[in-house]
């Protein structure tokens, strides 16, 4: 009797599981991957060409290394000044056309344009404007066209030095990535009542006011989204580094560098810059929701 | 009375802010575009101007490039080679992910929270860092500069986007349908391929085209898992290896043009998907 | 010095006349409501005053001052919105507040007037509470502090009561009303319900499909409706009616209606004669036409006429009923509980000629009201 009480709720249990088996390939091609990723690289990590693990040469290597160091801080600084210029590039877009008017449905698909642009073919198109020989920009700066002012004289190697290459590079990420943060700040403000503005604006709420008072307050949800997503593409970013920065390397670049340049001799140096760059992203989200927090006390202390 | 804001008295002046802030945009977005296009049709005249100001439309355009590409059998052959990735990762990923997202919209999976955010967490991985282990292990499994390699790299990446666009497509059906369908008799496989399968069909192409898309430009994974010398090459590499120290800007910008043009062309097709796909997680 | 002057006023949706020529004149103090269907433009007007949409023709002066170019933030309005538009991220005193901190006021002269709205509206002990923390009726409250408290020259309320249950709607008719007595200011009030506009206002203007149907008090709208529209839409249940012409039988004025003739009263008719032959429609009210058997004494006025109870609905004094005249013409009215009536019987009723109201079929204008 006791057993058969035992066994009638497992057995619904079972019947409500076993529905569930066309989740299985998925779950399986996922975990295994995420197994084979976490555990190579860490055995990569902590190993090297030698053979020797458990060993911490390989982290001792990369943090000698000045080029590391140097990525690194590249890294920081491309994620602290290009996150917060995405967001507030989207921010200016998405004030733009948060309202209804007349074609702006058509407007918003001009807008998500750049994300349709695949990132290699945009990094390519800055590579051949930015040119430090006859390229576009330089003319544009030497005052050559009627409708620009003459900047500079001499024709800029942008990708000649470190701070311009990674301009550069930023340049191009922010403008083919500013849809997304755009996109989800779009969401933020058009999940408001309009009826809020209309209220703000007979209490006597100028435009300024309003953004101030209404708009900002009601989308840090949408804000803290745009940073926390966006500043980990930062980190996580590749392509326009690497076709326009060449030898000046952020993080994802000295992975690729190190890999693919020696002849596998730093396969494992590779790891492990790689298992710095997710420990990064974890604790900047990390670091990010505690700031996030301590924000949102803030705020309902004020209220 | 949101469809009436559009008649909200403004002051010309802000008006005016307003379309120029509107034109500056549209031209910052389509310029671009425009010099893409411009530099794929230049003459040689007009790339190397001899300090002369590069023209802004090519003093004689031409479609050189192009015919050069189309008659060079290597571009056809990496084209072909980044077709049959693109379309092995939309069938393997669509037969992993599509029963997946069907489970995930239709049933109390439990820890279904956890599982969406690990599906989310997949996605926010570096695919720099992960790219190492991959190869690594793909060598070890002779996979190393073989279609299949990439293909399953790439399913890896795809996944994701399949299982919540799917899971959307699945959400969008009532559920009565299938209480209805379910009362008159018919099992969870008649259900799903007679019933949901067929209304959820739109939605399940965005996922695939989105898919298609993300491994027709796919370069990280490419790169890594394609030896450079080897005899399977895709299209992002053929652009790849073409930007040396002076590339031709003009070849650069028509193998672009080649590359970008599917993309272009489907993600208007996918617009909302793609939305939904890239923003997903952004809601908490 | 705050009364609201409508000239011509016009609205256009790209082709289509949301408000046509519309005129509306309300007194400083006056409690007037804007009455009508959804979609008859009432809430455009409402918000053409606020300075929230566009005027598209016509003027706008509102304490002598033309309005029209004056943008909302400094037209001296407050408005309370059916969704009472809360700020969902400021408590309760913030909320109230706020026009006035944007305004610059001094914190000092800020409580004061918080201390003056806060009982009159009794929300005290909730000035710190976020909306989502106070019920339907204390936010309702609370849209209306905040917009007393600006001291507007004219208070806009837009269906504010809309979103409250039967009862809390009734206690804040009577708050609404004593509010208005004790601060004297303009109201101007929007609502589809024409109970709420009855109780409530001093004045009522009935719209109809973007133009004034009729502007008059509540008791003048329901004794001596101007148009059809005005006979149907206010009043509850709305009026019969019934198609007939004016003919003398007899030597007498009477109505040959569809439902037999009928009676009309001695001091219309001199009046009448000119429009003997003239076809026309009667609109009677449900409360006019009354059970034979419960009136005693007859009046000259009165006629009789039998018709069939299909249904009874009771409302517990009485019942409203639904009856079909014998040419098969339905009619609604309202019988005593008490009275001898049941489904099925036939019934016979009177109908007092002094209630009947004429309306032109043609124009659909009372033929007797100017």
């Amino acid at each position: 009797m006791k057993s058969g009480q035992e066994q009638f709720p497992s057995a619904a249990r079972l019947k409500s599981i076993l529905p569930l088996w066309p989740l299985l390939p998925a779950a399986f091609y996922l975990i295994t991957f995420l197994f084979v990723v976490l555990s190579y690289l860490l055995y990569l990590s902590f190993s090297t060409a030698s053979g020797a693990f458990p060993t911490l040469a390989t982290a001792g290597n990369v943090f000698a290394m000045n080029e590391f160091r140097q990525a690194f801080v590249s890294t920081l600084l491309f994620v602290i000044v290009g996150t917060p210029l995405e967001l507030v590039a989207g921010l200016a877009l998405a004030m733009l056309i948060y309202k209804p008017f007349f074609l702006r449905s058509i407007v918003r698909t001009l807008f998500i344009i750049p994300l349709a642009v695949p990132g290699l073919v945009t990094a390519t198109l800055l590579f051949i404007i930015f040119d430090s020989n006859g390229g576009f920009m330089n003319h544009i700066l030497m005052g050559k066209y009627w409708f620009f002012p003459h900047v500079i004289r001499h024709a800029v190697d942008w990708r000649g030095a470190q701070w311009s290459a990674l301009s550069v590079a930023m340049i191009g990420k922010i403008w083919r990535d500013v849809p997304i943060s755009m996109l989800i700040l779009l969401g933020g403000i058009n999940a408001i009542d309009p009826e809020l503005f209309d209220a703000a604006k007979t209490m006597g709420a100028g435009l300024r006011q309003r953004f101030r008072y209404v708009i900002l307050p009601l989308i840090i949800p949408a804000i803290s989204s745009v940073l926390l997503l966006r500043s980990i593409e930062m980190w996580k970013e590749f392509i326009f580094p690497y076709i326009l920065a060449g030898r000046y390397h952020l993080l994802g670049t000295l992975i690729e560098f190190l890999y693919m340049e020696w002849g596998g001799k730093y396969e494992h140096e590779a790891a492990f810059v790689a298992l710095v760059l997710v420990g990064c992203i974890v604790v900047s989200v990390a670091v990010f929701m505690f700031l996030v927090d301590i924000v949102r006390r803030m705020v309902s202390d004020v209220r | 009375m949101g469809k009436l804001d559009r008649f909200t008295p403004t002051s010309p002046l802000k008006r005016l802010v307003w379309t120029i802030g509107i034109v500056a945009t549209a031209f910052m977005v389509m310029a671009p575009v425009y010099l893409l296009v411009k530099y794929s049709i230049s003459d040689m005249e007009s790339i190397n101007t001899g300090g002369l100001p590069v023209p802004l439309w090519p003093y004689h355009p031409t479609f050189a490039v192009f015919s050069y590409l189309f008659t060079d059998p290597e571009f056809w052959q990496v084209v072909l080679n980044s077709l049959w990735i693109a379309i092995g990762t939309v069938l393997l990923s669509s037969l992993l992910g599509v029963p997946a997202a069907y489970v995930l919209a239709r049933y109390k999976v439990p820890f279904r929270r956890a599982i969406l955010i690990g599906i989310i967490s997949v996605r926010l991985f570096p695919d720099i860092s992960s790219v190492i282990p991959i190869s690594v292990f793909f060598i070890s499994l002779n996979l190393y500069s073989s279609f299949s390699g990439v293909i399953l790299a790439h399913t890896l990446l795809a996944l994701p986007y399949v299982i919540f666009i799917g899971m959307s497509a699945f959400e969008g059906i009532p559920r009565d349908i299938e209480e209805q369908a379910m009362t008159m008799g018919a099992n969870q496989f008649q259900i799903f391929f007679r019933i949901l399968l067929p209304i959820a069909i739109p939605g399940l192409a965005a996922a695939a085209i989105y898919t298609f898309l993300l491994s027709w430009d796919e370069f990280i994974f490419a790169h890594f898992l394609l030896d450079p010398g080897g005899k399977i090459q895709t299209l992002t590499l053929y652009l790849r290896s073409r930007i040396t120290f002076q590339p031709p800007q003009n070849l650069l910008a028509a193998i672009s043009v080649c590359l970008s043009l599917p993309v272009i062309i489907f993600s208007f097709a996918v617009q909302k998907y793609m939305i939904s796909g890239m923003t997903a997680g952004s809601v908490k | 010095m705050s009364e609201l002057i409508i000239k011509n006023i016009q609205k256009f949706y790209g082709d289509h006349k949301v408000i046509d020529k519309l005129d509306l004149q309300i007194n400083s103090g006056e409690f007037v409501t804007l009455l009508g269907p959804s979609g008859c433009g009432k809430t455009t007007l409402l918000r053409m005053i606020a300075g929230l949409e566009t005027i598209d023709g016509g003027e706008l002066y509102i304490g002598g001052r033309k309005a029209n170019n004056i943008p909302a933030q400094k037209r001296r309005i407050a408005m309370v919105f059916q969704s009472y538009a809360l700020f969902p991220h400021m408590s309760v005193k913030n909320n109230i507040v706020f026009g006035l901190r944007i305004k610059g006021m001094e914190l000092h002269d800020m409580f004061t007037r918080l201390d003056w709205v806060l009982p009159l509206l009794g929300l005290e002990g909730l000035e710190n509470r976020l909306p989502r923390e106070i019920s339907g009726g204390q936010r309702q409250r609370v849209a209306l502090a905040r917009a007393l408290v600006l001291d507007p020259d004219v208070l806009l309320l837009d269906e504010p009561l809309s979103n409250l249950d039967t009862a809390l709607r009734e206690m804040a008719m009577e708050e609404l009303k004593r509010v208005h007595r004790q601060v004297g200011k303009t109201i101007i009030y929007v609502t589809h319900n024409q109970a709420e506009a009855m109780t409530m206002s001093e004045r009522i203007a009935v719209m109809n499909a973007g133009h004034l149907e009729q502007y008059d008090t509540p008791g003048a709208l329901y004794r001596h409706p101007r148009t059809m529209f005005s006979a149907e839409f206010i009043g509850s249940p709305s009026a019969n009616f019934i198609p007939g012409t004016i003919e003398i039988k007899n030597g007498e004025l009477v109505l040959n209606s569809e439902i037999g003739l009928l009676e009309i009263d001695e001091t219309r008719k001199d009046y009448l004669r000119n429009f003997s032959g003239r076809s026309v429609v009667a609109g009677i009210r449900p409360q006019d036409i009354i059970l034979s058997s419960t009136r005693t004494h007859r009046r000259a006025s009165d006629s009789h006429v039998t018709l069939g109870v299909e249904l009874i609905e009771n409302h517990g004094d009485r019942s409203f009923v639904l009856g079909r005249f014998e040419n098969g013409l339905p009619v609604r009215f309202m019988a005593a509980n008490d009275s001898d009536y049941r489904t099925d019987a036939r019934v016979e009723v009177l109908i007092d000629g002094r209630c009947i109201h004429l309306f032109d079929p043609e124009t659909r204008q009372n033929i007797l009201e100017k």
